[in-house]
């Protein structure tokens, strides 16, 4: 009875002063909050707009469209002319060639070293903490530098004139040319319109993708054999032959030679030093973080999994392949993917050794008075949006991978 | 040896290798394989060191290593600062370390004991490159040999000195930390001078430190209470201001720093700076609040999806111009405000993860006490999620410290950029470039992984106390 009518007196008469009220407080707050930050934001950006005005320095973005007027290093292909974005196009690409290779580097010797860390050979799983402890704790700026400019003086390597050049036996085409400078290998070259080509081909893997769901379906609901990677890399393989001969043969193999003023390597796939040095300093320094993160997911799957292994008697290989392996990549998918894009975002420390990647030519770029912060603001964007599509698909994967925890 | 004792199973090496190294026909292999490739590398690193590295290019610059373009008749000031540090680093870890097992004996638990023994053996990496650089510094001329032998013994005796601080009694523990944070705040401006303009950081340990002991319980009134202790805490501000205005010499501001002295200072200065904005960070990303959720997020994701050395780029070409007109930062300023913020969304994030590892349930037990948000953020919450990142933040400040080395691409001379100097030097032309730079990693190596180890120490123990 009372609490009825005390009720909501008792509230009216307690409401708090309007500067205790948390829905004022939160309200005010974050209006004080937002006003702060774009105040300041706001004040950075005028002061910057107006000094860029006082000395006459473009604000806007048309630059882009300018002539590059500078040589790409090891891009003798490239046009002087060519406008600044076709540039920036160079480097990206040159980003991702470096990245991609160093990943591939990374992922390998990070899952030898890591599996080796857990080996029962002494001197196997010494050397894998020896190689993780020394390569975890050195700069990956002073492993490109290493490789970029003192690598040479500890063994002989050939100055350009005088490369080693691997010959295929029976024939004047070299397999690898090897200097100081670049290496080359056997590459392919365009002959033809490879559209066709691309499309057949991407249409085989899409086949390809679908016969791997249906063999895996069809062993879940027979328990037969899926066989699914030979039926997989067997309609991948046959769709290109078919596009290949479809396409009417719009490829070559292209043998690396020396060019006839023995300054450059014509044809081939030809990797320059500063690619090199990036690629396997990033990859060797990522591949001891991952060889880490490796190790501790293995740790991390729990012992009665390998004890339920053992009980139905399965082999060693069976064990991890089936067993610890699938569950050691549920933990190790995020840290993994973010020592990717430590890679990626490190490939920026190419500027140190020349590599043209895309923070290296931009930096040439400014020095050549391209307006700095539009130029960067590009940069960054190029990482920001890679970053962040490649965490959101991580999110999303990652939801899909996980277990129900209960 | 021969024991009394019955015989123990007999383990002998050719037991030890046999299940060690030759367990099956494929571990054998492996061993026949790696053994000889092993021996044979470590022979030509050990050949390199040693024998064929001409390594003068160190040896005659290991001050430039060490200091870089530091006036050199202004050296008595490093010397100095690495005095005083050691008693500052001597006074906290004896604080420190007393504290710690003063809370464990009180909770009950064994304690370890440590010794210089083990610490220098869990330091092993340090001490090697110490004494590396005294290996070097030996066949200097005179003034040189007797600087790092002083340094390195003396800080060592001074931080012993300081360790004592451990017997202090209990109630004088404040005291201790009081001394740790203001040699180290002196400490750093033996180099940078005590200029008007450097009571601030001084100003701001005691006026805390006054604020949060001042005496004045006695008083019934909040209103006064704190009144009291913004006077106090002003007062002793005020002081420090004072006795600043007065001493007033200027020393080396740190545009003239560089060396490995920099690499440290720089890492050093960024994380104490990013620590704050961090904390401040994370909060903002975890509030019911959308506007600073927004924001926070936005900060950090950006800041963390892009590489540091375009920040530094934005920093070392634009930073200057968004400030007003005429202002003038120099390149080291630039580079530490663009560590900090960089930093700092790293802090964050680990911070975050640190206070999503809390159980829920200490957030409703601070509501059920009656207790407002921020003192469960403060008392409750922060306590916990900031002790169990401990290790993660150690890991932080090593990358911070590897990342330092960037700041060679930006032209700041600092441990890796030193080599620049070296090698523009008429004798060292395109000469020890292999040299200098296996001397830089080393001394990178040493420090990144004796702190590593650290982390893993703390870790094991955090992971025992809980």
């Amino acid at each position: 009875m009372t609490t009825e009518t005390q009720e909501p007196q008792g509230s009216e008469a307690a409401r708090p002063p309007f500067y205790r009220d948390v829905r004022v407080i939160r309200v005010v707050g974050q209006l004080v909050a937002v006003i702060v930050v774009f105040g300041i934001a706001y004040w950075l950006v005028n002061n910057l707009i107006s000094n860029m005005n006082r000395l006459g320095i473009s604000t806007s973005f048309d630059f882009l469209f300018g002539p590059t007027n500078t040589a790409i290093p090891y891009h003798e292909e490239f046009a002087i002319r060519s406008p600044v974005w076709q540039m920036s196009l160079v480097g990206i690409k040159n980003t991702f060639l470096a990245a991609i290779f160093g990943v591939i580097l990374a992922s390998v010797v990070g899952l030898i070293v890591g599996v080796s860390r857990l080996s029962d050979n002494w001197l196997v799983a010494r050397l894998a903490t020896f190689y993780v402890e020394f390569f975890r704790n050195i700069p990956p700026l002073v492993l490109i530098i290493f490789f970029g400019f003192a690598v040479f003086t500890f063994g002989p390597f050939p100055i350009f004139s005088e490369s080693w050049e691997l010959k295929l036996p029976g024939s004047d085409d070299t397999l690898l040319i090897i200097n100081n400078d670049r290496w080359g290998v056997p590459g392919f070259t365009a002959t033809g319109s490879l559209v066709l080509f691309w499309v057949i081909l991407a249409a085989g893997i899409v086949i390809a993708a679908y016969m791997w769901r249906r063999r895996t379906k069809h062993f879940e609901q027979t328990g037969q054999p899926h066989h699914r990677v030979l039926w997989f890399t067997g309609v991948v393989v046959a769709s290109l032959v078919v596009a290949y001969i479809a396409s009417g043969q719009p490829l070559d193999v292209s043998w690396p030679v020396i060019s006839e003023n023995r300054r450059r390597v014509d044809g081939g796939f030809i990797a320059n030093w500063g690619w090199i040095s990036v690629t396997f300093a990033l990859g060797l320094y990522t591949a001891s973080h991952l060889a880490e993160i490796i190790r501790g997911s293995i740790l991390a799957v729990h012992q009665g999994q390998s004890e339920a292994a053992n009980a139905v008697a399965l082999s060693a290989f069976q064990r991890y392949r089936f067993v610890v392996l699938p569950q050691a990549m549920r933990i190790a998918l995020p840290p993994t993917i973010n020592q990717y894009l430590n890679l990626v975002k490190n490939t920026s420390l190419g500027t140190a050794v020349g590599y043209a990647e895309i923070t290296a030519l931009t930096k040439t770029s400014v020095g050549n008075g391209r307006p700095a912060f539009q130029s960067f603001i590009i940069v960054m964007a190029v990482y920001l949006v890679f970053s962040l599509s490649i965490s959101l698909t991580l999110n999303v994967v990652n939801r899909r991978l996980q277990l129900e925890s209960r | 040896m021969t024991t009394t004792a019955p015989a123990p199973p007999q383990q002998s090496s050719l037991d030890w290798v046999k299940k060690n190294l030759f367990r099956n026909w494929w571990s054998g292999l492996i061993t026949v394989v790696l053994l000889p490739l092993t021996l044979y590398v470590a022979y030509r690193a050990l050949r390199f060191l040693f024998v064929t590295g001409q390594w003068d290019a160190v040896r005659v610059n290991l001050t430039l290593f060490m200091q870089g373009t530091f006036p050199r008749d202004e050296q008595w000031r490093l010397i100095t600062q690495i005095m005083i540090f050691a008693l500052a680093f001597g006074i906290g870890l004896g604080t420190n370390s007393a504290a710690s097992r003063d809370r464990a004996e009180d909770a009950g638990l064994v304690v370890e004991r440590g010794s210089v023994a083990g610490t220098l053996a869990r330091m092993w990496s340090l001490v090697a490159f110490i004494a590396l650089l005294l290996f070097f510094a030996t066949t200097d001329d005179v003034g040189n040999f007797i600087n790092p032998f002083l340094v390195v013994g003396g800080s060592m005796v001074i931080a012993g000195a300081g360790y004592q601080a451990r017997r202090l009694p209990r109630r004088f523990r404040n005291v201790g930390w009081l001394l740790t944070m203001t040699f180290l705040v002196i400490g750093f401006q033996t180099v940078s001078g005590f200029d008007a303009g450097g009571w601030v950081p001084l100003g701001i340990v005691y006026g805390i430190s006054v604020y949060s002991i001042a005496p004045v319980d006695r008083f019934d009134a909040t209103w006064l209470r704190i009144a009291l202790r913004l006077v106090g805490a002003g007062v002793v501000v005020l002081g420090i201001r004072a006795i600043y205005a007065v001493v007033d010499t200027p020393g080396i501001g740190w545009d003239e720093w560089s060396g490995l002295h920099l690499t440290l200072m720089v890492s050093a200065i960024a994380i104490v700076l990013a620590f704050p904005l961090g904390l401040l960070l994370a909060l903002a990303r975890r509030s019911t609040l959308p506007a600073l959720r927004m924001m926070a997020t936005a900060y950090i994701e950006v800041i963390r999806g892009v590489p540091l050395i375009t920040l530094l780029f934005m920093g070392q070409f634009i930073l200057g111009f968004m400030m007003p007109a005429g202002t003038l930062l120099s390149a080291i300023t630039r580079a530490i405000a663009v560590m900090t913020f960089f930093s700092a969304a790293y802090i964050a994030e680990i911070v975050r993860g640190g206070l999503q590892a809390l159980p829920k349930g200490q957030t409703e037990a601070g509501q059920a006490m009656g207790m407002a948000p921020p003192p469960i953020m403060r008392r409750i919450i922060l306590p916990q999620a900031l002790t169990a990142v401990i290790p993660a933040m150690v890991g932080q400040f090593i990358s911070l410290f590897k990342d330092s080395s960037l700041l060679s691409i930006i032209a700041v001379l600092e441990f890796l950029g030193v080599r620049k100097i070296i090698h523009a030097q008429e004798a060292f032309r395109g000469v020890g470039i292999a040299e200098t730079l296996v001397f830089v990693a080393i001394g990178y190596w040493a420090f990144a992984f004796a702190m590593s180890r650290e982390s893993q120490r703390l870790e094991r123990r955090l992971r025992v106390t809980r």
